[in-house]
C-alpha cells in the first residue's frame, strides 16, 4: 500500500499534479474506502478500474470536494488540500465530468457550459462572448451542436458532449472523467479520445473511469485497480492485460466474457416486422426474429434503433407497417396492447423508464403483472405476491437484503435483473433489450448475457440493441445494422466483423462491393 | 420458466453488488415515522390534558373527532392525488358547491334528503372528473387545472345561491351532521334527559369507514399499487402497462367525491348551506397529508399518516382554543408544525 508515487531519480520525471496517500472514508455502516493511494502526473491518462461499489466514485468525490476524507493525505500541486466543495476544487483547477448528467434542460447549451461562470459586462451577461466561447469549446471537441439549442432538445450523447465541453471550458489541470463514453457511439468516443490526446499533449492530467476496458488501450497510460474500497495495484497500461485487470477487479480469474451459447437458433420465424415507418424518424424497417435466436440491432446513436423498438412496443406511434407474431398480425396502440400481445421492452434508461426506484423490489417485480397476484376484484393476494417475487429474486440471483428493499439502493446489475424479472413474470414471447449492460460491472454483465441466452434457448425471441459492437458480436446470432432510420444490412454474426458492421452503420456500404 | 437457469452456475463471478444494509429498511422506517407522528399526537394530548381539565373528556373527544372529519375526508382525497404527484386545490370550493346543490335540490326541487345529498356528492364527483379530464386529456398541470376549478366551483356556488345562505331545510337535513350512533340517554326523576354517552357522531363513523376503505384500496389492491407506481415513476408505469390516464383520473374523482361528501356533512351540521363554506380547506387537507408523511414529489404517503396528520391539526386547534389561545396565534403554531414535521421527515430520509 505504501507505494512511492514516483521513484527518486527516474529520468525526466513527469510533474506530479495530484497524489493521494492512505485515503479512507466511512459512511455509517460502510467502509467505502480504506488506505487508498493514487497519483496523477501532468500529461497522463490514469484509469481507475473496479466493479460497481469498489469505491471509484467515492474517491473522485473526495478529490473534487463533494465528500471529505476521514483519513489520509491529498497533495495537489505540492500542497495539502482540503476541498469542501466542488466550487473550491474547480477554482483550483480540478474539473469533474459526472456519470449522471448535470445539465439544466431549459437553458441553452452555452448557458449550461458557463453556468454560474457567465462572462459579464457590468451587471449583464455578455451574451455575445458567452455564445462565442461556447462555440469555441464545442468546436474544439469537434461536435456539431448549436450553442443556442436548448439542452432538453439534445440526445443523451449530445448532452454528454456538452458536459465534456463544460469541463474543458474550465481549463482545468486535472480532469476527472466518470464513464464519459457510456452513452457515446464508437464514432463519438473517437472524437472524445482525440480531445483527450490533445489535452494530454497540453499537460492536463486525466483521471479516467470506465467499464469499457477495451477502449482504454487507445488513451490510457496507467491503471489503478480498486476492489471493495481497497487499493489493489497500479501499473503501466502497456505492461498489463485486460484479462489481468478484470481478474484483479473481481478478485479471481475471469474465464469468459460471453457465455457459450446454449440456444439453438431455428429457421422458424417467430416475429416479423415489415415496412415499419415513422415519418422523419425511420422508414421501411423490415426484419424477422427466428425462434431461439438473438438478433442484434447495431448502429450509431440516433440511427433509429431505440425508436423502432419503442414503436413496436407501442410507446411511440408509427405511420405504416405490419407487425406479426406467431403468424398473427398485431394491432398495437399503446404499451398495454403490446404487453398483452407478448412483447416486452427493457429501456436503455433504467432509472428513468424502467424502475420505480422509490418502491421496493417486490413491487417493481410485480408491476407489469399485478393482476396475476390479485383476486378478480383487484385485491392483492399478499402470499402470492411474496412467493412470485421471491421466485424471480431466486431465479435471477438478485442480490437484495429483502423483498422490501427500495430498488434505488441496489446496484445497476441487480436493477437490470429486476426489470428482466418484471418482464419474465409476464411470460413474453419477444423481448427487446435496449443497452442492457450500460453502466453495469463486468461480473453482472456476464450474468445478464447468460440470462439472455437461456431465454432465447427457451424460445423467447430476443432483440439486443447495443452500442458496444463486441457485445453485439459476442451475443447475437444475426445483426441488423441501422443507418439514419433504415436497416442497411442484416448479417450473420459468424460471418461478419466489427469493421463490416461499422461500414454499414456509417452508410458507406456500397463502396467496397 | 421456473427452471430457466437451473443446474447452471448462475453467476460465475462473485461480484459484490448490494450495498451493505444501513440497518433499517424503509418499511421499518415507515413504522418508526408513524410512531413518531402518533407519539407527538399523544404528547400533544397529554400537554393539553394537564393545561385544561375539560380536554380529556369523552365529550371533547367526540368534538375533536367531529371537527377533524372534514380535514380527514379531504385529506384522504389529497393523499391519493398527491401520491400520484398531483395536487387538488379545488376541494374547498367543490365542497361548498356540493353542499349548496344538495340544499337547493331539497328545498327548491323537493327531492328526498338522501337523494339531494346524493346529487350533492355526485356534483363533487363531476368536479373531480372535470379536473381529471383537464389534467389527463388537455394535459394541464394539476396545480393550474384545480386552481381553475377552485374559482369556477366557488363562482357557481355563489351564482346559484345569489351569494346567500340556503336555509329552511328542515330538521331532517341535519341528521347526517348532527346525529350519532350508540347514544345513551335516559330521563331522570325531574324529567330532564341525562346523556351517559354522547354517541359516535355519524360524520365520525363515516370518516372511520372511509379511511379504512381508502387505506385498504391503497395498500392491498392493484389500483392502489398503480397509484404509487405512477407517483414514483409515471414513465416506467406506462411502459409496464399501467393505464396511467385512468388511474390518475381515479384519484381526482376520489378527491372530488370526498369533497362532495364533506360538503353535504358540513351543511347538514349547520342545517344551512353556505356558498362561502370551506374557504382554504384544501390547505388543511394538504397539510394533514404532508404532516402524515406524504411527499409532494409523489410516490410516498399513507392514509394512516394523513389520519394522524388530521388529528394533529384538530387537537392543536381544539387544545389551543380551550387554553384561550387566539385564532391568529393558532395559525402561527400550525404553520410552524407543518414546517417542523416536514423538516424532520427530510432529515430522516436524507442519506
Amino acid at each position: 500500500m505504501g507505494r512511492l508515487p514516483l521513484a527518486v531519480g527516474e529520468p525526466e520525471p513527469a510533474r506530479l499534479l495530484l497524489s493521494l496517500e492512505g485515503v479512507a472514508k466511512e459512511f455509517p455502516g460502510v467502509k467505502a474506502l480504506q488506505g487508498v493511494s493514487f497519483d496523477l502526473r501532468a500529461g497522463e491518462v490514469h484509469a481507475v478500474c473496479g466493479e460497481n461499489g469498489a469505491g471509484k466514485s467515492t474517491l473522485m468525490k473526495i478529490i473534487s470536494g463533494v465528500y471529505q476524507r476521514d483519513a489520509g493525505e491529498i497533495v495537489y500541486k505540492g500542497q495539502t488540500v482540503h476541498f469542501t466543495s466542488t466550487l473550491q476544487s474547480e477554482a483550483a483547477g480540478i474539473a469533474i465530468i459526472h456519470q449522471e448528467l448535470n445539465l439544466v434542460p431549459h437553458l441553452s447549451v452555452a448557458e449550461n457550459i458557463y453556468l454560474a461562470r457567465e462572462p459579464r459586462r457590468g451587471f449583464l451577461i455578455d451574451r455575445r462572448k458567452l455564445f462565442a466561447d461556447a462555440k469555441r469549446c464545442l468546436d474544439r471537441l469537434g461536435v456539431d451542436i448549436d450553442p443556442h439549442a436548448q439542452v432538453r432538445t439534445l440526445s443523451v450523447a449530445q448532452c454528454q458532449m456538452v458536459e465534456i465541453a463544460k469541463a474543458l471550458s474550465l481549463d482545468a489541470s486535472v480532469l476527472i472523467m466518470d464513464e464519459p463514453t457510456s452513452s457515446l457511439t464508437e464514432q463519438e468516443a473517437q472524437l472524445l479520445f482525440r480531445v483527450i490526446r490533445d489535452l494530454k499533449a497540453a499537460g492536463t492530467g486525466i483521471v479516467y473511469i470506465s467499464h469499457r476496458l477495451d477502449e482504454m488501450a487507445e488513451i490510457v497510460d496507467r491503471v489503478t485497480i480498486l476492489r471493495d474500497g481497497r487499493y489493489i495495484s497500479t501499473d503501466d497500461f502497456s505492461a498489463i492485460t485486460v484479462d489481468t485487470i478484470v481478474a484483479r477487479m473481481v478478485g479471481r480469474p475471469l474465464e469468459e466474457k460471453f457465455p457459450a451459447p446454449t440456444r439453438q437458433p431455428t429457421r422458424d420465424v417467430l416475429f416479423s416486422v415489415s415496412g415499419l415507418t415513422r415519418h422523419g424518424v425511420f422508414s421501411d424497417i423490415s426484419f424477422e426474429i427466428r425462434r431461439g435466436e438473438i438478433l442484434g440491432f447495431a448502429g450509431l446513436m440516433g440511427a433509429g434503433r431505440t425508436e423502432v423498438a419503442r414503436a413496436i412496443f407501442g410507446a411511440d406511434p408509427f405511420d405504416a407497417g405490419t407487425i406479426t407474431l406467431d403468424g398473427r398480425t398485431l394491432s398495437i396502440s399503446d404499451p398495454r396492447s403490446a404487453i398483452e400481445a407478448g412483447i416486452a421492452y427493457l429501456s436503455e434508461d433504467r432509472k428513468g423508464q424502467g424502475l420505480a426506484v422509490k418502491m421496493p423490489v417486490d413491487a417493481n417485480l410485480m408491476m407489469a403483472n399485478m393482476e396475476a397476484v390479485a383476486s378478480g376484484a383487484g385485491v392483492i393476494d399478499r402470499e402470492r405476491h411474496r412467493a412470485a417475487s421471491q421466485r424471480y429474486v431466486d431465479l435471477l440471483s438478485i442480490k437484495t437484503p429483502s423483498l422490501g428493499q427500495p430498488v434505488r439502493l441496489l446496484s445497476g446489475g441487480n436493477q437490470q435483473k429486476i426489470i428482466i424479472g418484471k418482464w419474465l413474470f409476464r411470460e413474453p414471447k419477444i423481448m427487446f433489450f435496449d443497452e442492457p449492460t450500460r453502466g453495469i460491472d463486468v461480473g453482472a454483465k456476464f450474468a445478464i448475457y447468460q440470462i439472455m441466452d437461456e431465454l432465447a434457448a427457451r424460445g423467447i425471441g430476443i432483440v439486443l440493441i447495443s452500442s458496444e459492437l463486441p457485445e453485439i458480436l459476442g451475443l447475437s446470432d444475426r445483426v441488423a445494422v441501422f443507418h439514419e432510420g433504415r436497416i442497411t444490412a442484416t448479417l450473420s454474426t459468424r460471418e461478419t466483423s466489427q469493421e463490416d458492421i461499422m461500414l454499414y452503420a456509417s452508410g458507406r456500404s456500397r463502396h467496397g462491393e | 420458466m421456473a427452471d430457466i437457469t437451473s443446474g447452471k452456475p448462475q453467476e460465475p463471478i462473485q461480484s459484490r453488488q448490494t450495498p451493505p444494509g444501513r440497518g433499517l429498511s424503509d418499511r421499518q422506517k415507515d413504522i418508526i415515522q408513524k410512531f413518531a407522528a402518533l407519539g407527538s399526537l399523544v404528547i400533544l394530548a397529554a400537554v393539553f390534558a394537564t393545561t385544561s381539565s375539560a380536554f380529556l373528556t369523552v365529550n371533547n373527544g367526540m368534538t375533536i373527532a367531529l371537527q377533524v372529519t372534514s380535514i380527514a375526508l379531504l385529506g384522504i382525497g389529497a393523499t391519493y392525488v398527491i401520491i400520484t404527484g398531483g395536487i387538488d386545490l379545488s376541494v374547498g370550493s367543490v365542497l361548498a358547491l356540493a353542499g349548496v346543490v344538495a340544499a337547493l335540490a331539497v328545498r327548491d326541487l323537493g327531492t328526498p334528503i338522501w337523494l339531494g345529498m346524493l346529487i350533492g356528492i355526485l356534483t363533487g364527483s363531476a368536479c373531480g372528473l372535470i379536473n381529471a379530464f383537464v389534467i389527463t386529456r388537455l394535459k394541464l398541470p394539476p396545480f393550474i387545472a384545480t386552481l381553475g376549478m377552485m374559482l369556477i366551483a366557488r363562482g357557481v356556488a355563489l351564482q346559484i345561491t345569489g351569494a346567500r345562505a340556503v336555509s329552511g331545510l328542515g330538521e331532517a337535513f341535519g341528521v347526517l351532521g348532527n346525529g350519532s350512533l350508540f347514544r345513551i340517554e335516559s330521563i331522570d326523576d325531574q324529567g330532564f334527559p341525562v346523556v351517559s354517552f354522547p354517541g359516535i357522531p355519524y360524520p365520525v363513523v363515516l370518516m372511520i369507514v372511509i379511511a379504512i376503505a381508502a387505506g385498504f384500496l391503497l395498500n392491498r389492491t392493484v389500483l392502489g399499487r398503480h397509484i404509487y407506481a405512477i407517483g414514483s415513476n409515471a414513465d416506467a408505469a406506462r411502459l409496464s402497462g399501467v393505464n396511467v390516464t385512468r388511474v390518475t383520473a381515479f384519484t381526482y374523482l376520489v378527491s372530488g367525491t370526498l369533497a362532495g361528501l364533506t360538503g353535504c356533512v358540513l351543511m347538514s351540521r349547520l342545517v344551512t348551506a353556505q356558498p362561502n363554506e370551506g374557504v382554504a380547506y384544501e390547505l388543511d387537507a394538504i397539510a394533514s397529508a404532508v404532516i402524515g408523511g406524504t411527499s409532494l414529489i409523489g410516490g410516498v404517503g399513507t392514509i394512516s399518516g394523513t389520519f394522524i396528520g388530521a388529528f394533529v391539526i384538530g387537537i392543536l386547534r381544539n387544545g389551543l382554543n380551550m387554553n384561550g389561545v387566539s385564532a391568529f396565534i393558532q395559525q402561527i403554531i400550525i404553520g410552524l408544525v407543518i414546517l417542523v414535521t416536514v423538516w424532520i421527515d427530510q432529515i430522516r430520509n436524507r442519506r
